[in-house]
């Protein structure tokens, strides 16, 4: 590789990393708060789909089923349950605590300190489409999202870049 | 012979040791589909006979969970259609074709030099083509929800396509089947043209001289070309299934199999091959939303046989046959005329265009594939240690592992794996666009207004599907 194309591919990756740090300043979210939400959870979807909070905010939820046994798998967050249909308690572990026994609680609690999108998904096996029961918490400001849309625009602009510069050929 | 290499390729034959004697054994294919028929069967089984639950048959975490992804995010990207070479789908059709499994027959009646049974019929010329295996695979996604969850839909669909091949095979010369219909090898051609193996030719003109033309024709030491293309003249990999007969039967020891860079090719030469590239990212972005979403109608809509909501499931497939014949495609054929006319100059004819840039698609499309696949393995991918214990899901316990409770593998981290997927897609779309714009126009700044709108479109396209994988 030439010096010359050395300049040239170092120059793109800084055109594509400014882009994805520009997508990753998104501004800081709203002060922490409490946010207590009721979901239900049916074959094969849970509602509300998606959860939007803030980094840092303590999120109270209640999940009933509407049919049969569900679970709620959140990754990242080291939370799993099962739901009983009728059952006003939700059987709570946490996979990364081998041994631990079942905890029956009335609402998942936990604190969102982690930012960008996680999927919380049934663990349970409740029909034919269990693998693809899932749902979405947001947690802002999802700087991941802001970086990877950022840097997309930046490897555009490093192939305008690339592709305007006056050198001749156009390999 | 001694032909340079073309820059960027390694001869594998040659410097990988021993790989030209295990390649050129005639018994290389039979033993490498042997067993692979025996556990295409065994699912098959499982699918008919074993539990109706999805993750507890292995059926379905086999087939749609672990070989799709190896097929779609290795043995594409790394190895063409190596999946061809070991397919066991067309065995029985192949096998009642030549009568040998493993040696060569020469003489009448046939194809070329080599003796084969069956009415050897041509394929349909207005046929031969992919659009057959646009419309199947485009159906079968059309029901991939039962197609994916059911283990006795699997076993169905997947027996048919071995009846399928085999009657074909009966009726029409060599590979008809898994050239144009098999709805697998649809894409398998489209996204192979990325891949970083190739089979071709050492040197031309060796080929130009031979009189034999034994790759094509057959002979002792080999079968001719079963894929109906003439491997001296191959210069893209999307019809080459890798069965290595070429390099059996040239009788100037010029086949070889090479490495190359990944995206090295993404020319696409016709209107089918467009159009499958078209549905399989429309395929993507439909599977991302109603597989991956969390909205619980759209999966409602895409499982009617359970939902009983045929309605909506008519509103599922009419969306997803417009968006991918219809949407995508007139998207492309926009940006396209946009940026030859933004050229400024008589480059191409529109044809030209719209074929040329569309094949930005071949990098993004696998990059999109592959980013919706790796949530599906590191969820899933537990459930292999339950099925292999006990694969048609009845209570065996055969390895110890039919308990083990469902483990998903760090799926957290699949965000990062995706972007780092689709940022990889996305370069290797600039890069496709921006070669063929350059190959077109003889000068940069005529290129650069060409392929600007297909470009930003592609942006956008991977931005999407980062924004739903990771937004």
């Amino acid at each position: 590789m030439t010096a010359r194309r050395v300049f040239h591919v170092a120059g793109a990756v800084i055109v594509v990393l400014a882009g994805a740090a520009a997508g990753a300043l998104l501004p800081s979210a709203a002060p922490a708060q409490e946010r207590r939400i009721q979901m239900t959870a049916r074959q094969y979807a849970y509602d509300p789909p998606v959860l939007h909070v803030n980094r840092g905010d303590t999120v109270r939820l209640r999940i009933r089923s509407l049919d049969v046994i569900h679970g709620f798998y959140l990754e990242a967050f080291d939370i799993k349950a099962s739901i009983i249909p009728d059952s006003p308690y939700l059987e709570l572990t946490h996979p990364s605590r081998k041994g631990e026994r079942v905890e029956k609680v009335e609402e998942l609690v936990f604190v969102a300190d982690k930012t960008g999108k996680f999927r919380f998904r049934c663990s349970r096996v409740c029909g034919n489409m269990h693998p693809f029961m899932q749902g979405e918490l947001i947690v802002a400001p999802n700087r991941l999202a802001g970086a990877g849309i950022g840097a997309c625009v930046g490897l555009l602009a490093a192939a305008a870049i690339v592709a305007l510069r006056r050198d001749p050929g156009l390999s | 012979m001694n032909a340079p290499q073309p820059s960027g390729r390694i001869d594998l034959l040659r410097t990988v040791p021993g790989l030209k004697w295990l390649l050129t054994r005639r018994w290389f294919q039979f033993a490498v589909v042997l067993p692979n028929l025996a556990f295409f069967y065994l699912f098959i089984i499982a699918g008919a006979f074993g539990s109706p639950v999805g993750s507890r048959n292995i059926i379905i975490i086999f087939v749609w969970i672990l070989w799709w992804f190896l097929l779609i995010a290795v043995m594409v990207p790394f190895a063409s259609r190596v999946w061809c070479t070991v397919c066991p789908i067309p065995f029985f059709g192949e096998w009642y074709q030549r009568r040998a499994l493993v040696g060569v027959r020469v003489g009448r009646p046939g194809v070329g030099r080599n003796r084969m049974w069956g009415f050897n019929r041509h394929w349909p010329r207005a046929l031969s083509n992919i659009w057959l295996q646009n419309l199947g695979f485009l159906l079968l996604c059309t029901f991939s929800v039962p197609l994916l969850t059911r283990p006795i839909v699997s076993a169905i669909v997947l027996g048919g396509l071995v009846l399928l091949a085999t009657v074909l095979h009966v009726i029409y010369r060599q590979r008809a089947f898994c050239r144009y219909v098999c709805p697998i090898g649809g894409f398998l051609s489209l996204y192979s043209m990325c891949s970083m193996v190739e089979v071709r030719a050492r040197n031309r003109e060796t080929c130009d001289e031979c009189t034999d033309k034994s790759c094509l024709a057959g002979g002792v030491t080999g079968w001719g070309c079963p894929w109906h293309v003439y491997p001296s003249k191959l210069d893209r990999n999307n019809y080459c299934g890798l069965c290595m007969e070429c390099l059996k039967s040239c009788t100037h020891d010029n086949m070889t199999i090479r490495a190359r860079p990944f995206g090295s090719e993404t020319a696409l030469k016709s209107y089918d091959e467009a159009w499958k590239a078209f549905i399989m990212i429309g395929l993507a972005l439909a599977y991302s939303v109603a597989l991956l979403g969390p909205w619980g109608i759209i999966k409602d809509w895409a499982n009617p046989t359970e939902s009983g909501k045929w309605g909506g499931f008519a509103l599922y497939a009419g969306a997803l046959w417009t968006l991918t014949l219809a949407i995508v495609p007139a998207a492309f054929y926009a940006a396209a005329r946009l940026g030859r006319r933004l050229a400024g100059e008589p480059g191409m004819t529109m044809k030209e265009a719209f074929l040329g840039f569309s094949g930005v698609l071949v990098p993004l499309g696998l990059a999109a594939w592959i980013a919706f696949s790796i949530p599906l393995i590191l969820v899933n991918g537990s459930y292999v240690l339950n099925v292999i214990s006990d694969p048609l899901g009845r209570g065996w316990d055969l390895l110890g592992t039919a308990h083990t409770p469902w483990m998903p593998f760090h799926p957290e981290y699949a965000s990062f794996l995706q972007l780092a997927v689709l940022l990889t897609g996305l370069f290797y779309a600039l890069r496709s666009g921006w070669r063929f714009a350059g190959e077109r126009y003889g000068d940069r700044p005529a290129a650069a207004r060409a392929v600007a709108p297909v470009a930003i479109l592609s942006t956008a396209v991977a931005a999407g599907f980062l924004w739903m994988f990771v937004g």
